[in-house]
């Protein structure tokens, strides 16, 4: 799967727009998160990789714009579990276990959108990285 | 001499026998998690029993640590008089070689992401790093320049030698200001949305003898992986009010990095994260009843970081069972909160120690000194006044909501003021008005005040230093702050011309 963050103006965001692509595309598309009201907002959506294309080109032909967000990423080997982390967490995705150590859970993670986490880290073992070799620029005006 | 098998009527043991045990290798060892399920399953007496040894352990950022190093003699020699490595601007405390790493030192090219902690930390790992020196040249040490590589192996001594470690325990700390700040208690977010804390709770070797019975000079303890000893009470130590720390030494050549990194906190600086446990031997039923205490009986403040004082805030008493679990309550509120000390690498020195114990590996040491309990930590004698915003603050122009540009754009030219607060019938801030915008208004042909306003206002305490009000302002490009109360009341307005002339007259 790969995330890609759509981004609605004033203008297009009460029109189905994330239907419409899920219709005429015919792939999934599953939403992680969504902060929307009249003035605009933003849509974190989950695509199958293989589709990534077509749907970045569907959803900027109905005027949206499309970002691949980096992906967090803990290093194993560098974090001291020390729990940093895991109260800034606003969808709990790193958790502390029976052990304490802490699992970071990549499914939930909202990605470099939020960062909450990143600076955070004394042992800096969180690091956002680009979602592999797709190359999505910024379509921004 | 052979000591005589214990009389099982004694009540009382010694640091000698309990070596003796552990020679023998039949030394009972619990750390001190294992210890208080025993005493609260058994009794004082059964665990009197059976219990020789109980081991402790806490790992946490320590800030006050450091290493030295003894990197031997040049040719032709040199008496160090500036030193860095890896760009870590060392210091040289002694007299031609002798260097200390302060933990806390940041690199000259990587400030806040790489510094001493992290230096310590290479080369306790074996890798190898850059010292550069310079010096003004002697007769009998000619050398004004050096470079050279060198690893921990090519060091004379390598010591940690820290001058205050292992908190008995800490602050839980807050924010209760408008914006994220970051401080050594990590980052914390705005209006109160997370907290954090430190320490291990009843873990914490302190906390397992608040008395000092066993700790003293010349107790032998686990430090970064290898072993050390105290050597006296830690800088600022308090006893009396649990604030007691202590001042360590151990060989960091056999340090190892599970139990020692480098660490940094944005914004705020590098420091060390260490591993420190301490064997409490088990001599009476005192330390039993000791060793037995809950992170339920421990408590600490939470703390409003905000307030960038000495004396901040307390907000309320949290204990470390509530600080494990996950959140603390701070009056109606339920608040996140994450430790930045590391529970799951204390629990693993005080089974490492136990281990080492249980091999015959590591022998208990009884104190040749025990620790002051009565010392004061006080704050430092200042003999320069600081400044605050109480000591610039004017009375403020303010008007209601429901006024209309025009007559608050009259208030600004009869006052000769550039703000105006907006402030509701108890006076508390609703918004900022400035001569700008309302000329602006008045261009644009607006005439109603609340098109105008700014609601998101920075604001500033009456108690807050100067400095960090003056910082705000040019922080985000503005030139006045109205001072509110904790009911948000509107007291008066601070502005950067007045700061200025304050702070810029020395
Ligand atoms: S980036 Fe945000 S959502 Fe992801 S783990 Fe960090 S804090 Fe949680
Ligand atoms: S803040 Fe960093 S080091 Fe601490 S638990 Fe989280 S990922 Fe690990």
């Amino acid at each position: 799967m790969a995330r890609i963050l759509l981004k609605f103006s004033e203008h297009i965001v009460s029109k189905p727009i994330v239907s419409e692509v899920i219709l005429e595309l015919e792939v999934p598309i599953t939403i992680v998160t969504a902060q929307l009201n009249s003035k605009g907002g933003e849509v974190l959506a989950e695509v199958p990789e293989e589709t990534l294309d077509k749907v970045v080109e569907a959803f900027r032909k109905k005027g949206v714009e499309v970002r691949l967000p980096k992906l967090i990423e803990v290093d194993k080997e560098k974090c001291i579990n020390c729990g940093s982390c895991v109260a800034l967490c606003p969808v709990e995705a790193i958790t502390l276990i029976e052990d304490c150590s802490i699992v970071f859970n990549k499914e939930k993670c909202v990605g470099s959108t939020c960062s909450a986490c990143v600076d955070a880290c004394p042992a800096r073992a969180i690091k956002s990285v680009k979602q592999n070799n797709h190359e999505v620029h910024s379509n921004r005006p | 001499m052979e000591e005589k098998a214990l009389n099982p009527q004694k009540n009382t043991r010694t640091v000698a026998e309990i070596n003796e045990k552990i020679r023998k290798g039949d030394a009972q060892v619990l750390t001190a998690e294992e210890m208080k399920r025993l005493v609260e399953s058994s009794g004082v007496e059964v665990a009197f029993k059976e219990v020789d040894v109980v081991t402790t352990g806490t790992f946490g950022a320590m800030c006050s640590s450091g290493a030295i190093i003894n990197v031997g003699h040049s040719d032709p020699p040199i008496k160090i008089d500036n030193a860095w490595i890896n760009n870590v601007p060392i210091c040289h405390p002694g007299a031609a070689v002798d260097l200390y790493i302060g933990a806390t030192a940041m690199s000259e090219t990587e400030p806040f992401e790489y510094g001493g902690g992290h230096l310590i930390e290479d080369l306790v790992n074996g890798e190898e790093v850059e010292l550069r020196a310079t010096a003004y040249g002697t007769d009998c040490y000619p050398r004004t320049q050096l470079k050279t590589n060198l690893t921990k192996d090519d060091l004379n001594q390598f010591y940690l030698l820290n001058f205050r470690n292992c908190y008995q325990h800490y602050n839980c700390a807050v924010n209760g200001r408008d914006e994220t700040i970051y401080t050594y208690m990590g980052k914390l977010l705005p209006r109160m949305k997370n907290a954090t804390y430190s320490g291990a709770g009843e873990l914490n070797p302190l906390m397992n003898d608040p008395d000092y019975e066993t700790i003293g000079i010349g107790t032998r303890i686990f430090l970064g992986g290898g072993q050390g000893y105290v050597i006296g009470e830690g800088t600022q130590h308090e006893a009396s009010s649990q604030n007691g720390t202590l001042m360590v030494r151990g060989d960091a050549k056999k340090m190892n990095t599970e139990f020692l990194r480098g660490a940094s906190f944005t914004r705020y600086g590098t420091t060390l994260y260490i591993g420190l446990g301490i064997p409490i031997p088990i001599l009476n039923e005192g330390l039993v009843k000791k060793t037995a205490i809950r992170d339920e009986e421990i408590f600490t403040n939470v703390v409003d970081y905000g307030v960038p004082r000495r004396d901040r805030p307390k907000l309320a008493k949290v204990s470390y069972k509530e600080l494990k679990s996950g959140s603390v309550t701070v009056g109606d509120r339920k608040i996140r909160v994450s430790s930045l000390s590391s529970l799951k690498t204390a629990r693993s020195v005080a089974s490492t120690l136990k281990a080492w114990i249980d091999e015959g590996e590591f022998f208990l040491s009884a104190p040749v000194e025990t620790l002051p309990l009565d010392t004061k930590f006080k704050g430092m004698k200042q003999t320069e006044a600081t400044a605050y915003v109480a000591n610039v603050m004017q009375a403020a122009v303010t008007c209601k909501e429901t006024e209309e540009v025009s007559a608050i754009a009259k208030r600004i030219v009869t006052k000769s003021v550039n703000h105006i607060m907006v402030v509701d019938d108890q006076g508390r801030l609703n918004g900022i008005v400035t001569s700008w915008d309302i000329t602006r208004a008045l261009a644009e042909g607006k005439t109603v005040l609340s098109d105008i306003v700014t609601r998101r206002v920075f604001t500033a305490k009456l108690d807050e230093p100067l400095e960090t009000a003056s910082k705000r302002m040019a922080q985000h490009h503005i030139s006045a702050l109205p001072v509110i109360d904790n009911e948000q009341k509107v007291l008066g307005i601070v502005t950067s011309e007045d700061v200025s002339k304050l702070l810029g007259r020395s």
